[in-house]
């Protein structure tokens, strides 16, 4: 059946458009209110739901650790086995609870994202809510938070990722009743041009397409990664499932005599968890001195960080350990003292 | 670019099969005294690589215990489409309030043993301890406790005793540098 995902900005009008869209198509509108009753059938009652709904719940801050992860998968479990099952029966709009991400690859799905600038939603959220702007603004960072933090915890996916949608719109310069016709009229055309029937949709391929997500850090963020090997490294962390942040923090090294800070030295990685930077060099042995000598300089100003020099052949070692061997980036020989820049 | 590489290597011994037998005569002795006076002890050896230390170790032990083993997958190696490790041979025994010895053939970066001590703390064990053949502190990434250490080691590449380079090697009898 046909399913409209509708992700939206907190304050962007996205729960109304959802609403007037479902209600011109006669579509099922998936919303908190229906989901939270919807799931008891699927063994989830209210206070699990409200703990839980769209947002990463941080376990470590939790007494009951082990409990609550259990009832937080239990949750997320049964929130997509009730989506897809309804998916199979009835036509829907479904608000947030990351549709866009679990319905990526379901062929009928329309993917629609709604935005607004700060100020419109500022506006919006004083008048819907009765706030003053310093507490509408705060809401606003808050479920923005919660959403962007539920994306990449639970999905791994950047809530600024737009290759999500098949539709951006923003309320700021498109009311919310033309929003809605935008919808119709995009899902309109998107169902005479789709052949693919629900038959044909393979469940399990949703499943499957789900898990290649793209690298984020700890942040949620896509670094800019200076070298491959700095990539690789990241792809092994996250198959390991250790947190790490490309570099986050420079130290400054010198100063010259008005303050102004003439060296600084930012480490490849920090791995939050292990309180540990990583420095990362596939330079030639001969080149390692100079990085040495920061480091050294670095240790020296800040004698409780932790830092790890991974060099050219420690890296290779480790890759070894895997049964990979890099090939030589610089197109230099396979000679072992040679080290790939 | 991953290259796999299956040319013959030449070996160099750096541990030999008489220094290993006293070591793991010594760990067995270490462990049979420390858990002497618990209870239902479960050794978990880690898969693959463990397994020759692991049934040569537990020769030694003077003591009950349950053996059991567990494997996850390694990176590079996987193809899982979920791009993150994953349990691929899970215990049979239920661990719950019993004493585990967990049982690696070597621990650097780890990485993996981070991974499985976090995996086995869920299931609320007594107690978790960890046993390694061989351990590379200088190559460690994630901070990781290791109890019983057989031969700690600069880092190098070393196969044998259950090491493998590519699957080759695992059943040598010493511990050796692949060049």
């Amino acid at each position: 059946m046909a399913v409209i995902t509708i992700s939206r900005q907190f304050g962007s009008g996205g729960e109304i458009i959802a609403q007037l869209v479902s209600q011109k198509l006669d579509y099922l509108l998936i919303n908190k209110a229906s989901i939270s009753e919807k799931l008891q059938k699927y063994g989830i009652t209210e206070p699990e739901f409200t703990l839980f709904d769209e947002k990463k719940i941080i376990l470590d801050t939790h007494d009951n650790v082990d409990e609550l992860e259990t009832h937080y998968h239990r949750y997320l479990e049964a929130l997509h086995e009730f989506f897809f099952d309804l998916a199979i029966r009835e036509n829907l709009v479904i608000l947030g609870r990351a549709g866009q991400i679990l319905f990526k690859d379901f062929p009928p799905a329309l993917h629609i994202k709604i935005v607004a600038p700060l100020k419109n939603r500022l506006k919006r959220v004083q008048k819907l809510y009765n706030l003053d702007e310093a507490a509408a603004a705060r809401l606003i960072s808050e479920q923005d938070r919660d959403r962007q933090e539920y994306l990449r915890y639970v999905f791994g996916y950047s809530w600024y990722d737009l290759d999500l949608y098949h539709l951006v719109i923003n309320t700021g310069i498109m009311g919310l009743e033309e929003s809605s016709i935008l919808i119709m009229e995009a899902s309109r055309l998107k169902s005479t041009t789709d052949n693919v029937s629900v038959e044909d949709f393979d469940e399990q391929l949703i499943h499957d397409n789900l898990q290649v997500s793209p690298i984020l850090d700890a942040a949620g963020k896509p670094p800019a990664f200076a070298h491959p090997s700095e990539e690789k490294f990241a792809k092994m962390l996250d198959f390991y499932q250790i947190k790490w942040l490309y570099e986050p923090k420079t130290f400054p090294l010198q100063w010259d005599s008005e303050g102004n800070i003439t060296e600084a030295f930012s480490p490849d990685f920090y791995l939050p968890d292990q309180d540990l930077f990583v420095e990362l060099t596939t330079q030639k042995q001969k080149l390692v001195w100079k990085k040495n000598k920061k480091i050294r300089r670095l240790k020296e100003l800040n004698p409780d960080v932790n830092i790890k020099i991974i060099y050219g052949r420690d890296y290779r070692g480790l890759l070894q350990k895997y049964g990979i061997e890099e090939k030589d980036d610089t197109q230099e020989s396979g000679d072992s003292s040679q080290e790939s820049e | 670019m991953i290259v796999k590489k299956e040319e013959e290597r030449s070996l160099e011994i750096v541990i030999t099969e008489e220094e290993i037998n006293k070591k793991v005569v010594q760990l067995g002795y270490l462990i049979s005294q420390d858990y002497a006076q618990a209870k239902e002890l479960v050794i978990i050896a880690v898969l693959r690589g463990s397994v020759y230390f692991a049934v040569d170790l537990s020769r030694q032990l003077t003591i009950p215990f349950t053996l059991d083993f567990i494997g996850i997958s390694s990176y590079g190696t996987s193809s899982d489409p979920l791009g993150i490790v994953r349990i691929t041979k899970d215990l049979d025994t239920n661990i719950a309030q019993k004493n585990v010895l967990l049982i690696e053939d070597i621990v650097d970066t780890g990485l993996t043993l981070n991974y499985l001590l976090k995996n086995l703390r869920t299931r609320n064990p007594l107690s978790l301890r960890v046993c390694t053949f061989l351990d590379m502190p200088g190559r460690r990434i994630a901070a990781v406790p290791v109890d019983y250490r057989g031969f700690e080691m600069s880092d190098m590449f070393v196969v044998g005793y259950g090491l493998d380079y590519n699957e080759r090697y695992r059943n040598l009898k010493v511990i050796a540098v692949l060049k």
